[in-house]
């Protein structure tokens, strides 16, 4: 079993976090990843050209340790990894890779899913779009929440 | 006592601001404070998902300052 959960001030390159986490899991049967991209319309159709995640010194971090965590000790994995972009990130950019590996696929598809589910609503992260049209603050939706509940 | 803003109350209120506050001062009686004193930011204080925190650490609404706490206001969070 191993867990990653990483805070990216600067980059994040999805194809070396999957080639880590495939170099990992060479035992296992499964793997489930997902990325993030920063979108280039907001939901109301504004144009976007970056997102800025701001972040807690301490809170955030733990927040995606504490996340990858239960993920990990929830469901039948043998890996998860997780890395969250914060600062400024363009449009079309990478937010986050979130990953889990298992011995069959179910165990991985539901824990990469519970991941994204738990990080859209309590990975400590302030998030705002900005465009030539202004700057507005993102929050999770009640879908969002309700998303996250349905894990009981 | 300092209090910490981030998110769309740092915006609202400032980052960071000095605030006479009396010992043993609840957080729900900061927040209301507050709110009174930046309308802008009431509805965000308001909101249940915003969290207090002191020492890197979630507090409830009945906490209750002292001297030397460095307090923290955190919007609600999102990720992914």
């Amino acid at each position: 079993m191993s867990v990653v959960a990483r805070l990216e001030e600067h980059r994040l390159d999805p194809q070396a976090e999957l080639g880590e986490l495939l170099a990992q899991a060479g035992g296992s049967g499964a793997l489930v990843s997902f990325v993030g991209i920063g979108r280039p319309r907001s939901s109301s159709g504004e144009s976007v050209d970056e997102l800025v995640l701001q972040h807690h010194p301490v809170l955030t971090a733990r927040s995606l340790e504490e996340i990858a965590v239960d993920v990990a000790q929830r469901f039948d994995v043998s890996h998860v990894r997780v890395v969250h972009r914060c600062g400024r990130i363009p449009a079309g950019e990478p937010i986050v890779f979130a990953g889990a590996a298992s011995a069959h696929r179910r165990a991985a598809f539901q824990a990469a899913d519970f991941l994204m589910d738990r990080l859209k609503t309590e990975a400590v992260f302030w998030k705002r779009e900005s465009g030539k049209d202004g700057s507005t603050w993102i929050e999770p939706t009640e879908a969002d929440y309700a998303d996250r509940d349905r894990w009981g | 006592m300092k209090i910490l803003f981030y998110g769309r109350l740092a915006d609202a209120i400032a980052p960071a601001l000095e605030m006479q506050a009396p010992a043993g001062c609840s957080v729900a009686e900061l927040r209301q404070r507050l709110a009174s004193e930046y309308p802008d930011a009431g509805e965000t204080l308001a909101s249940r998902r915003s969290r207090a925190c002191v020492g890197d650490s979630i507090v409830g609404e009945d906490y209750r300052v002292v001297a030397g706490d460095e307090l923290e206001f955190l919007p609600p969070v999102s990720g992914g």
